[in-house]
């Protein structure tokens, strides 16, 4: 489980996170919502330490994450897998060596172990015969697959997820939410997936925090987001054309 | 004027993480090699046909400045030897780099930032800094020697050329030219300064690429101020060397 307690972040003057405090359970898909600029991907960018809160901490499984010097942080975030919004493959290496990267850098296995591993997490993320493909040669559904199976390469705890639906058609996109569903409840994992799409809140929001204006204005989960009387929430989910015939 | 001291401390603080042990010496030596490549191999057809029209340059112009019997044509020999290996090779040849390379690093390194692949690669654990800039400023420092040697020696070799084929020099005038009081001090002081821009060149340039923030139009511009500062400093720190190791 991973713990934001009283996140604060500012930049400059202005104030991004104020006061977040939100539970994120193991072997659950927690999504966190809201429009755009309202401060989620701030927070997930806090929970992982791409940017330090101004106060708050946050907690991986008792582990106190804000307080641990760089080493220890290393050393977590060995059990942290991150999908990217545009994937952020590396462009000078192919399928095969993006997801084998991890396993380079930080196992002493032997080639044939690493390309074992590496051909099943590409398998169980759908991809066959594409090892030797550059990222420039995938279509962008693809990019995404590739980028979970480098995520999951190492047996993450925790698997965070920055919209991993945009830019994708809505097949393809439900193709990938439940893919991130699947690997979480199969392996257990802690997962944040930050997303606008309606789609994966209906399909896959076993919790939901809706973030406004850099507050939790909201929690619950998919069933509860679409008889909740929060203004702002509905505002935010009934906000389309056509969520809004649906729910007359 | 406060922003230049800003940029100061966090390129100090960029090369605290840069210098730190690689974190598995394998990768590293791979990307050593592939860095060798990058930026010394693929610069040699740049670096080789600037130092022959350079080299034959100043010899046509010396030989047509020589107007005075009294002064013997294996002078243009000698200016040739001294001009390019105390100035054009190590200083002009870097300054050529400094665009050459110094915009491939900040351009390569900016657009991992701005795709997020540094992110990536610190999510995993790795000091990005380390594993992207490390490689290159070792390469640097080990390459640009290599290729401002192979400078000297075409650029030599590019003015005997332009003076055989002009026949304004003889050859054997021009040998002696470049055998009159030949000091080797002077191709340890231009590789000491091949060495120090070398070492502006790529750290400067991965310091812009890392700090790039935006789009597109911001890796342009990081590429742009790369090169830009990696030139200025390259010209202020010549001047700094020369004054230390010349007198």
């Amino acid at each position: 489980m991973i713990e934001a307690r009283q996140l604060n972040k500012y930049f400059g003057e202005h104030h991004v996170l104020k006061e977040v405090s939100c539970n994120f359970e193991k072997g659950r898909t927690n999504l966190i919502i809201g429009q755009s600029g309202s401060g989620k991907t701030v927070l997930m960018k806090c929970l992982v330490g791409l940017f330090e809160v101004d106060s708050g901490i946050v907690i991986y499984d008792g582990r106190n994450f804000t307080e641990m010097d760089f080493e220890n942080r290393k050393t977590l975030r060995q059990e942290i897998g991150m999908l990217f919004q545009g994937g952020a493959l590396y462009d000078s290496m192919n399928v095969e060596e993006n997801v084998m990267f991890p396993l380079n850098m930080f196992t002493s296995k032997t080639k044939e172990e690493k390309l074992e591993r590496v051909n099943f997490v590409l398998k169980r993320v759908n991809l066959d015969n594409v090892n030797f493909l550059m990222p420039s040669e995938l279509s962008g559904g693809m990019r995404k697959r590739v980028a979970i199976a480098r995520a999951i390469s190492m047996n993450p705890q925790y698997l965070f997820c920055d919209e991993p639906n945009s830019g994708l058609d809505p097949q393809t996109s439900g193709v990938i939410d439940h893919l991130i569903q699947e690997i979480t409840v199969e392996y257990g994992i802690t997962t944040i997936v930050n997303t606008h799409d309606m789609n994966s809140v209906l399909s896959i929001g076993d919790s939901v925090a809706f973030i406004y204006n850099g507050e939790l204005w909201w929690r619950g989960n998919k069933e509860e987001i679409l008889h909740t009387e929060n203004t702002e929430l509905n505002t935010f989910v009934f906000g389309t054309e056509l969520t809004s015939r649906l729910k007359k | 004027m406060l922003k230049v001291f800003i940029s100061i401390g966090r390129y100090v603080i960029l090369m605290q993480r840069v210098f730190t042990k690689p974190q598995k010496t394998t990768i590293f030596r791979k990307q050593l090699f592939n860095e060798f490549e990058h930026l010394g191999i693929e610069s040699l057809g740049i670096v080789a046909f600037i130092s022959v029209f350079m080299g034959a340059v100043v010899a046509i112009q010396t030989a047509y400045n020589i107007d005075s019997p009294l002064i013997p044509m294996s002078m243009v020999g000698f200016t040739v030897r001294q001009s390019v290996i105390l100035e054009f090779s190590p200083t002009v040849i870097s300054l050529i780099l400094a665009g050459k390379v110094g915009s491939r690093i900040a351009s390569e390194i900016g657009t991992m930032r701005v795709t997020e692949q540094i992110d990536a690669l610190e999510i995993m654990g790795v000091n990005s800094a380390n594993y992207l800039i490390f490689p290159k400023v070792v390469a640097s420092i080990l390459i640009n020697p290599v290729l401002i040697v192979f400078s000297m020696w075409l650029g030599i070799l590019g003015g005997w050329v332009a003076m055989v084929a002009t026949g304004l020099v003889t050859t054997s005038d021009f040998i002696s030219g470049i055998r009159i009081d030949f000091e080797g001090y002077t191709i340890f002081y231009a590789l000491t300064k091949t060495l120090f821009f070398a070492f502006i060149i790529s750290s400067v340039s991965g310091f812009y690429g890392y700090e790039t923030q935006g789009g597109a139009l911001e890796v342009g511009q990081a590429s742009t101020k790369a090169v830009v500062v990696s030139s200025i400093l390259i010209i202020l720190f010549n001047l700094v060397l020369t004054q230390l190791l010349l007198t």
